[in-house]
């Protein structure tokens, strides 16, 4: 029998080059967007750049998403209108956004974007979901706390795509206050916005949390690379419609080297199986060469019990 | 002269005895925690009797309750949300503050007349998302602690919604419900109860590429953290008055009485004076001063003027601040005698400089004096906890009036 699956494999880009080289590499889609709407942005994309990356990805097949995902204020909305508008002349695949004036937006402007829901932490059940899509989200993507049941069981639940992320740090923290600056003038030092930073916790010299300031405050990531190659056979086997890889903070060349291998390791499992088995410890060997050695390796809440 | 209508003040309230002092000293209305899908899992929360007695309690004085029901739910928290919400209705609440739409979508097929109010948690944060609230039938919505009085101002203008926001009390430094450190830091799920406040921790900051290993914090002997000072609106409170807020809410389920009735009563004074005389409205220091007994942090006006800066965050060693014991409470007085029976919550004895104080802003000191035991014994300390004590005082008192000491 045929098989109907084919997961997107989506990858964040930081300029037109990362563009390029991750769709080379295997991604079906980007992800990308400018910091004035986008939280977490990889790089700045200008508007002419991202119209150039649209249509360089659709003359390769390949779709592109554009990340509309701060957490609105009443500025926002002055300039957000046009933004859209210009998103949809494009005829990009679609924006993605988590705050809920843009149910309003869309509809006012009578707009077609195709929406990807996403607020970070928030989306986390099925009936959540549904609601939203009842309002007009067209994709979702889940919230990283989540374990791999709770992912499958929405999948099941709902009647429209969703996605997960599958490599890369994921935030765990964003405030709209400037907190590295304002850590930097209470001791009296130069801030360099440039400079790259993270924090450790108090006696625990293992840990890494990238921190950084953006247009939308103070962001912190994750201690750990999310790293689910050895278990995309439980994802794809449930038909998990988007796979991420998101390559902030990352390097171009890292970046590409993990699109590749994800793309092999999709592609192998969906033509078999057991081939997968067989060299899933190989893929995951070859990201842990390339892996930049403050960033340890894990699986996230995928397999993880949470108290509360 | 305004023409506004007062707004509501709106108070927390951890347990039954909090609930009764916060209406007791002013609030129009308080919000509690159930014992399902409510944010402090640590807070005492009301059984459905207790919120029962709550609520017949607050109709005695014309006041709402609210109910929290404020979580980010998982798949598994889903089950029993309809039963819950029909016995909130049941009992009686006024309202549930909801973030996450799956709870609100069941309250509204358990329970269509109750309520909802959108929480803090939602992150809202300017007008197009108030309005979509509106729209969905939504009467009122708890903006993000992330707006000025400015942005409010422009909401109401262009939103006919009910706008609740925060006055008084603790924050997250983060957008609320948009940090998971303690998920990730120590297994609790920050968005379902379990928050471990890892934002207040210290930590090392450590710029990339500086090779010898050295922390920035260690070279400038000053750890990195991340923790708000707490907000107080007490010196503006006509601002957010002016830009329409409907109601003006004090954070803190977990806050013990002392506080509550503090905050409240300063608060409840604020609303009456400014609105007995808004052209002349002048702030009395004696409420500022009244506000720092109850504080546990420095206060800051956070966002509503101006982006907070690190003058808004906690380094290094905590602030001294004045503080004071909830030393007991009048249960009764004898005019004749002038007597009062005052039940003990903290030490206290002969010798202790006291302050009475009371609904409406009431107060005095004294000198203890003389103190007797139940049975008429006279002692030097009232040491046992509860014990019901008397004491010869200076000025009249009431049931519910407090004594504090500083400690």
């Amino acid at each position: 029998m045929m098989c109907l699956y084919k997961p997107e494999l989506q990858a964040t880009a930081k300029d037109l080059d990362e563009v390029k080289a991750l769709t080379k590499a295997g991604a079906d889609a980007i992800v990308l967007g400018n910091q004035q709407f986008g939280n977490r942005v990889c790089g700045d994309f200008t508007l002419d750049q991202v119209k150039s990356a649209t249509d360089w990805l659709h003359l390769e097949g390949k779709r592109i998403y554009i990340m509309v995902n701060a957490i609105f204020h009443n500025d926002h909305l002055k300039q957000l209108p046009d933004y859209l508008k210009t998103l949809e002349t494009f005829g990009v695949d679609g924006i993605i956004a988590g705050d809920q004036a843009i149910f309003q937006l869309l509809d006012e402007l009578n707009l077609t974007l195709p929406l990807t829901w996403n607020p970070a932490t928030l989306s986390t059940n099925y009936q959540t979901l549904n609601f939203w899509h009842q309002r007009g989200l067209k994709r979702a993507t889940l919230s990283n706390e989540l374990s791999l049941d709770a992912v499958i069981e929405i999948k099941q639940k709902v009647a429209f795509p969703i996605e997960i992320q599958v490599h890369g740090m994921t935030c765990i923290f964003q405030s709209k206050r400037k907190l590295i600056r304002n850590y930097y003038n209470h001791i009296k030092e130069d801030y360099n916005p440039e400079q790259m930073r993270f924090i450790k916790e108090d006696k625990k010299d293992d840990t890494h949390y990238p921190i950084f300031e953006d247009g939308n405050g103070t962001h912190i990531m994750s201690n750990e690379d999310l790293v689910m190659i050895e278990y995309l056979d439980q994802i794809l086997e449930a038909e998990i419609d988007g796979l991420l890889i998101n390559g902030i903070l990352k390097t171009k060349s890292y970046n590409e080297k993990i699109v590749s291998i994800y793309r092999e390791a999709i592609d192998t499992y969906l033509n078999n199986p057991r081939h997968y088995q067989i060299k899933k410890s190989g893929w995951r060997q070859a990201i842990e060469d390339i892996q930049p050695e403050q960033r340890a390796m894990n699986t996230g809440f995928y397999f993880k019990e949470q108290i509360y | 002269m305004t023409t506004r209508q007062k707004p509501e003040l709106l108070a927390p309230a951890g347990n039954l005895e909090k609930l009764k002092f916060a209406i007791h000293y002013g609030a129009d209305a308080v919000y509690i925690g159930g014992r399902q899908f409510g944010l402090r899992s640590k807070a005492g929360n009301f059984t459905f009797d207790e919120m029962r007695e709550g609520v017949a309690f607050a109709n005695k004085y014309g006041a709402k309750v609210y109910v929290a029901t404020n979580i980010i739910a998982h798949n598994e928290n889903l089950e029993g949300a309809h039963e819950y919400f029909k016995n909130l209705y049941e009992v009686g609440v006024s309202a549930v503050i909801a973030a996450d739409p799956a709870l609100i979508q069941s309250c509204r097929e358990a329970a269509p007349d109750l309520e909802i109010h959108i929480s803090t948690q939602a992150s809202i944060a300017n007008w197009r998302t108030a309005q979509f609230w509106k729209n969905e039938g939504i009467p009122r919505v708890v903006l993000a602690r992330e707006v000025s009085v400015e942005e409010i101002r422009e909401m109401k203008e262009k939103v006919d919604i009910e706008i609740e926001a925060f006055i008084h009390g603790a924050m997250c430094i983060s957008y609320s419900g948009r940090c998971v450190l303690s998920n990730h830091m120590t297994s609790r799920d920050a968005n379902r109860g379990g928050c471990a406040q890892s934002c207040r921790w210290k930590y090392d900051l450590f710029e990339d590429g500086n090779d010898d290993d050295i922390s920035l914090s260690e070279q400038a002997d000053e750890k990195y953290t991340m923790s708000a000072q707490d907000l107080s609106m007490v010196e503006h409170l006509p601002d957010l008055i002016e830009a329409g807020v409907d109601s003006l809410k004090i954070e803190g389920r977990m806050k013990s009485i002392h506080y509550v009735a503090t905050v409240v009563n300063v608060y409840r004074k604020i609303i009456d004076t400014y609105f007995e005389d808004p052209d002349h409205y002048q702030i009395d220091p004696a409420w500022i001063d009244e506000i720092w007994k109850a504080a546990q942090r420095s206060l800051s006006t956070a966002f509503y003027y101006n982006e907070p800066t690190d003058k808004d965050q906690l380094f290094g060693k905590p602030d001294r601040i004045p503080k004071y014991d909830f030393a007991g409470l009048v249960l009764d007085y004898d005019q004749q005698t002038q007597i009062a029976t005052i039940q003990q919550r903290n030490s206290f004895g002969v010798g202790d400089e006291v302050e009475f104080f009371g609904p409406h802003f009431y107060h005095f000191k004294q000198t203890i004096t003389e103190l007797w035991d139940e049975q008429g014994e006279s002692i030097d300390r009232a040491k046992h906890a509860m014990m019901t004590t008397k004491i010869k005082v200076d000025q009249p008192l009431k049931y519910y009036d407090m004594m504090r000491k500083q400690k």
